[in-house]
């Protein structure tokens, strides 16, 4: 039967929807791994998803078993919800029978030799430059590439020579496709996607992005990839179509209701006590004084414990915004021509900056392009004696003792490298010291590379985004220092330090984004035009740009020392006003990570993070955003005086300012929908780490430089490791809890950006988040959206929840 | 049926073609994209950030930081058979995603810009 290729193409592109993204490591984003359920019901999603995936949608006893014993769970609420479904059992009870049904429903994973025929071949063609003999024929794509080779595999039964097997990847499809009808195609796609959701999600990835050197070099789609799988599962006898029974449920209600609701219990559990730290807060409505700086972080929840100690050292006012500053760029750093996304993953960038010397530091440019190819040429040395058959031997014989000794200090004196570390920095400073972003056009650079962004700015594009930021955080006053400080982790030999990084900024470093909007602003021709608008930046205000280390805390500001734009006192007491709140925050975090610290050294906890930052074998160089559980859009006013524990995502606003809702409709659009994403992955990967983490970190190996898998295959590993989530195997750190959205506006500003945005509403009516609006037209009485669009009073919102929950239920 | 207006000296001659409008979300872009590269459509057009009402709601564009949720509007012109391509690729795709197409009769002048070998 011939196939027309288009709507294979339409029924592949369906069936892609419940496989999310995978992102390579190096731009590790968070990312829902039920994305391509969102549009369903939150109970009725993570039942499809366990049964296409395996995986379980609620925490397990374990994780009951210690919020229960931790308080976390209030036990008036969790009766009343018990009760409402009629269960009157104690809570100790029903967690033994949680357990009993855990132990029942545990079944080894099945050992599938499609799957491992499959991985052997993905990892192969996918491979970016890890190993050193790479498959042949990848720029023809990875079907014909596959067809060539296949017949060398002895796991592949009848196959003689290319001519055994379809010609193109639609005779491919035809041949296997032939005896379906067509309203088959769909689950039969699904079936074989989802058997690897890890090397399909990252083949969805690359290939959305066609200008990406790899993609373009070695092309691959999920056309390709059904392609070969199919043919081999034709040759290997494995099924082609699921079991009728493995296709989705319509309707899923018949899994047990329990974790389901001790998890509504624990998450409103959660929610009450934060709205009522909230409330005991009491905003001031206040105008402030002029502080003597502003220091805008990201919304990260990391943010909140740094700009708590921040506030604490002097007349400092601090703000929260979205990481990548609201600069929708590709960064290409100096010295490389690599580019990399630098703003969110719902963003397309629309601009190149690219790093470049300022003319009155060539010569420290040429310093270190001096040293850095001295030290690329001796890493290519090494890795050419060490990958060569006959020097290898000899190598290893000769360096074994230099070798020994990088490796003894690096695992003995971590601490020590870390001072070494600056050492070297000083003595030899980084591209941020000599280069400065291309802010300016640049049309003349803009057709190097080829992939149409304009390098720089526009006049109007910089008004845009200077505006966007102080519209957004709703400021009225500017102090004359305004900091705008990204952030980044320190970790050496972590394939998942991108996961550390700014996820505002494709999981990279913030820094470069801040120096551009800090440039921007610092220009009079956009305050001149900002002043028109509005925006009143009086002539004394100083931009800069920094960087917050989230692993050690410190924060560097990017400040020509020789040339400071501020009085060089002011700069002085800012670092080390700075120096201290990274004491008392590195302090407050280190009790987080179960360290052994000398409490009688007052740097003790800072030499402790420094370690961390240092050390080649250190699992657990910080939490990241372990423990994140709710997003705050409204005034520090509100949290000031509230120690919210690095759980909240931190988005300033004020809704005074913002008289039609533009602002308050951006943010819940872009970086609410952002935050989501970074909840549902730590969740998922929490509450079933083997079906969307990726495991222990101690097991796990790196594959194709893209991705990790653990043990030596199988599929890629998709979320967190274990150690970013698991305080030890049998404590949980990150508290799996939905995110809850509080937002301080008008409650009929709110309704109506909803009614604007489908997509957003779909987030609160299907329960992927929870909204509680804080009306101040109400004397900042809260609200709580109920699913399907009514509001209901903060003391009736508990109960008007779990009697909707329990109608869904019966 | 060809039609003629005569401006002055000029005289254009109506061609009659099809046209197809295709309103997707943001992130189906470089479905419909591809889609309408392999087919024989010689050009399209591309509004990004288009507003309005469906099936499942009211879609605001301009949106600041939200590329994915907005919507995207193509238009292209060609002969029938290569729009009825279009169609058979577009129809599963509305099976699971929110999405429209319009096909409509229009004219062109030019034809030799608009047809390719079908």
């Amino acid at each position: 039967m011939p196939i027309d290729r288009s709507v294979v193409r339409a029924r592949i592109e369906n069936a892609a929807e419940y496989v999310g993204p995978l992102w390579p490591l190096k731009t590790f984003n968070a990312a829902n791994p039920l994305g391509g359920f969102e549009d369903q019901p939150f109970d009725r999603a993570v039942q499809q998803a366990g049964q296409l995936f395996g995986g379980r949608g609620y925490p397990g006893p374990m994780a009951f078993r210690q919020a229960w014993a931790n308080g976390d769970i209030d036990a008036e609420v969790l009766t009343r919800r018990l009760a409402a479904h009629g269960i009157t059992e104690r809570p100790e009870v029903l967690l033994d029978r949680m357990e009993a049904d855990e132990r029942a429903e545990n079944t080894a994973p099945a050992d599938r030799p499609l799957d491992r025929v499959m991985t052997k071949w993905l990892a192969a063609f996918l491979d970016q430059g890890q190993s050193a003999w790479p498959m042949p024929n990848r720029a023809e794509g990875f079907y014909t590439a596959w067809r060539t080779v296949a017949p060398y595999d002895r796991d592949i039964p009848g196959v003689e020579g290319p001519s055994d097997l379809p010609d193109t990847l639609v005779d491919a499809f035809g041949a296997v496709l032939g005896s379906y009808p067509e309203a088959r195609w769909e689950a039969i796609f699904v079936h074989h996607l989802v058997a690897l959701p890890g090397w399909t999600g990252f083949i969805k990835w690359r290939a959305r992005r066609a200008n990406t050197e790899w993609q373009a070099a070695h092309p691959i789609t999920l056309a390709d990839y059904l392609a070969v799988r199919l043919t081999l599962a034709d040759r290997m006898g494995a099924s082609i179509a699921p079991d009728r029974t493995d296709e989705l449920p319509a309707n899923g209600t018949n899994q047990p209701a329990l974790p389901r609701i001790w998890l509504q219990a624990w998450e409103e559990t959660y929610r009450t006590r934060l709205l009522d730290d909230l409330r005991q807060a009491q905003p001031s409505e206040t105008e402030s004084e002029r502080p003597d700086a502003q220091l805008v972080f990201c919304i990260d929840t990391r943010s909140e414990v740094i700009r708590r100690h921040v506030e604490q050292q002097g007349d400092y006012e601090t703000h929260g915004y979205a990481g990548f500053f609201g600069v929708p760029m590709q960064h290409q750093p100096y010295g490389t021509q690599e580019r990399v996304k630098s703003c969110p993953p719902i963003v397309d960038p629309k601009h190149r900056i690219v790093e470049r010397p300022a003319e009155q530091y060539w010569s420290q440019a040429d310093r270190y392009d001096w040293w850095t190819r001295l030290e690329e040429a001796g890493t290519a040395l090494v890795k050419a004696l060490k990958d060569n058959v006959a020097a290898a031997f000899g190598f290893v014989e000769g360096s074994g003792g230099l070798f020994g000794g990088a490796m003894a200090a690096r695992t003995l004196v971590p601490s020590g490298l870390f001072r070494l570390g600056r050492a070297i920095e000083r003595w030899l400073p980084g591209p941020e010291a000599f280069c400065e972003p291309t802010v300016d056009r640049a049309p003349a650079a803009d057709g190097e590379g080829g992939d149409g962004l304009p390098v720089g700015l526009s006049h109007e594009a910089k008004v845009l985004y200077a505006e966007a930021a102080f519209r957004l955080m709703g400021w009225t006053t500017f102090a004359p220092i305004v900091v705008f400080a990204g952030h980044g982790s320190q970790t050496p030999n972590n394939p998942y330090k991108a996961s550390l990084d700014c996820g505002a900024c494709a999981g990279n470093p913030g820094g470069p984004n801040a120096r551009v909007l800090a440039a921007i602003c610092n220009e009079d021709a956009v305050r001149d035009e900002l002043r028109e608008r509005g925006i009143d930046i009086p002539e004394d205000t100083v931009f800069l740009a920094g960087q917050h280390n989230t692993t050690t805390d410190g924060i560097r500001l990017f400040v020509d020392d020789n040339d400071p734009p501020v009085s060089s006192k002011g700069i002085g007491q800012l670092r080390q006003d700075l120096r201290a709140a990274q004491a008392g925050a590195a302090a407050e975090r280190v009790e987080t990570m179960n360290a052994t610290v000398d409490a009688g050294r007052t740097d003790a906890a800072t030499q402790e993070t420094q370690r961390r930052a240092a050390d080649w074998a250190e699992t657990r160089p910080e939490w990241g955003l372990a423990g994140n559980a709710a997003f705050i859009v409204g005034p520090r006013a509100l949290t000031r005086e509230v120690d919210l524990g690095g759980r909240c995502f931190l988005h300033s606003y004020n809704w005074r300012t913002d008289k039609d809702g533009t602002a308050l409709e951006n943010i819940m659009t872009g970086p609410l929908v952002v935050g989501e994403w970074i909840n549902t992955q730590y969740y998922f990967s929490t509450v079933d780490n083997a079906a969307y983490g990726s495991g222990s970190k101690v097991t796990q190996n790196v594959v194709g430089k893209l991705g990790v898998v653990q043990g030596n295959g199988g599929d890629l590993m998709s979320g967190l490791p274990l150690q970013s989530l698991m305080a030890d195997d049998e404590h949980v750190y990150h508290r799996p809890l939905r995110l809850t959205a509080i937002i301080q506006a008008p409650v009929d500003r709110v309704d109506t950006i909803m009614q604007r945005h489908a997509n957003l509403a779909h987030l609160f009516d299907h329960e992927w988040v929870r909204l509680v609006v804080m009306d101040p037209k109400q004397d900042n009485a809260f609200r709580h959206y109920q699913p399907g669009g009514s509001w209901s009073a903060h003391a009736a919102a508990g109960e008007e929840e779990q009697a909707a929950s329990a109608v869904a239920q019966a | 049926m060809n039609e003629s207006s005569t401006h002055g000296e000029t005289e254009h001659t109506f061609h009659p073609v099809k046209k197809i409008e295709i309103i997707v979300r943001g992130e189906k872009e470089p479905f419909v994209r591809d889609l309408l590269d392999e087919s024989q459509v010689s050009g399209y057009t591309i509004h990004h950030n288009v507003t309005g009402r469906g099936e499942h709601g009211f879609h605001e564009g301009r949106l600041l930081f939200n590329d994915r949720d907005s919507l995207v509007m193509f238009f292209a012109v060609a002969g029938e058979k290569t729009i009825q391509t279009i169609v058979d690729g577009l129809t599963p795709l509305f099976e699971k995603s929110s999405g429209v197409m319009f096909v409509s009769d229009t004219n062109v002048v030019r034809l030799d810009k608009f047809l390719q070998e079908e």
